[in-house]
């Protein structure tokens, strides 16, 4: 059996397994929008800040019942992106295992909460996933020449309401989600960041990667605002005993 | 107490096996999603930690022999958030532990349900990391 039948079928069953999941969890509160206009910064730019609940995006293919995430059900792969999606197999090293760092979107895809902080030069995301944080500088150009990393390199702007976040110079050694999408060096991702409400954010993300995909492909989801909760620790490599007693491998160095 | 052990049919098998399933890591890196287990034994220890807690239990075959086991739950923010605590779950207390195995054929397991004789689950919700249901997903 072919791997992307399997996929399929995992496709299949992992929507199953989501809607079986139930609303308390996962989007306890999302469904409930305030009639009422988004907060803003001194400085007049809609205020992204709080701690952020997310759905869990396993597989960026998928479509959430309660829409809360909206995928691409068929991703646009060249020839290259397919056979690195078929030849994906995570017994042989899934490297968020080893706690190395998930990257931008498998961070982004985690089912913990973000903190957003802000300023007129800043936007900060703190990932509760494994205590990792990614800062946003606003208006100014990538870097240039600079060593690609896990997170890439980002920029944002405000576009009228929305935080438009352009991110490159990626190291590549990444997955996109947890069933293990591909993506290459190439990689450019645009995120909007949009205060809808005084709860929620409306998240839209563009994948861009030549080397992966024939076309850009989008994926959307809502953020709601949880002020009962606050940011925990978080770290993965206390006791990350999969790894330690090798039940799992690391992968291999590129 | 006693260990059973299912092998699932095959079609269910290689649809689970291709699940993805932790927030940490792939479930599918680690479990085999073809082999669920279905564990009765004592708490010995539980490990209240990230990525995940651990819990640890003896059984006994129908011969008496001990079986050392060690199965992987949620992570603890998560259950935290739920209002579980590591005083959930005591040493000495009896559980039944539904989950899948390692693919190492260590004593290592992917919990997907706990319950107290009662019947009461403890750290319910560990399936929202993605993986198989209790058992195995629904066809």
């Amino acid at each position: 059996m072919s791997i992307r039948i399997l996929s399929l079928a995992a496709n299949a069953a992992l929507l199953l397994a989501v809607a079986s999941l139930g609303p308390t969890v996962a989007f306890g509160q999302a469904s409930r929008a305030v009639s009422a206009p988004a907060p803003r910064t001194p400085d007049g730019k809609p205020d992204l800040s709080g701690l952020w609940q997310r759905p869990y995006v396993p597989d960026m293919t998928k479509t959430n019942k309660d829409q809360s995430q909206i995928g691409t059900p068929e991703l646009p792969f060249t020839e290259a992106g397919l056979k690195a999606w078929k030849s994906y197999d995570p017994t042989n090293g899934d490297y968020t295992g080893s706690c190395l760092p998930f990257g931008l979107m498998r961070s982004m895809n985690s089912p913990d909460p973000i903190q957003i902080m802000q300023s007129p030069k800043y936007v900060a995301l703190l990932y509760e996933q494994n205590t990792w944080f990614h800062v946003i500088p606003i208006d100014t150009q990538h870097h240039k020449g600079a060593t690609p990393t896990w997170f890439g390199d980002s920029v944002g702007h405000w576009d009228g309401d929305t935080l438009v976040v352009d991110t490159v110079n990626f190291n590549g050694r990444t997955r996109l989600d947890t069933i293990g999408h591909p993506h290459s060096d190439a990689m450019h991702v645009i995120e909007r960041f949009t205060r809808t409400d005084p709860t929620h954010i409306a998240y839209e993300v563009t994948i861009d990667d030549p080397k992966t995909f024939t076309k850009q492909w989008t994926n959307k989801r809502t953020f709601t605002l949880r002020t009962d909760w606050e940011i925990m620790e978080y770290s993965c490599e206390e006791n990350n005993k999969d790894l330690y007693e090798g039940h799992i491998k690391a992968p291999p160095l590129p | 107490m006693r260990v059973r052990q299912a092998v699932l049919a095959a079609g269910i098998g290689l649809v689970a096996s291709a699940l993805p399933a932790i927030a940490h890591h792939s479930f599918s890196a680690e479990f085999d999603a073809a082999k669920s287990i279905s564990l009765q034994g004592v708490v010995t220890k539980l490990d209240w930690m990230n990525p995940h807690i651990w819990v640890y239990l003896d059984t006994k075959d129908e011969s008496g022999a001990v079986g050392h086991w060690q199965c992987e739950g949620g992570p603890p923010n998560v259950l935290t958030r739920q209002g579980w605590s590591k005083d959930s779950l005591k040493v000495g207390d009896q559980v039944t532990i539904d989950g899948f195995r390692a693919k190492d054929g260590t004593n290592t397991c992917n919990a997907r349900s706990v319950k107290l004789p009662s019947g009461k689950s403890v750290f319910a919700g560990s399936a929202e990391d993605g993986g198989p249901s209790k058992r195995a997903p629904a066809q």
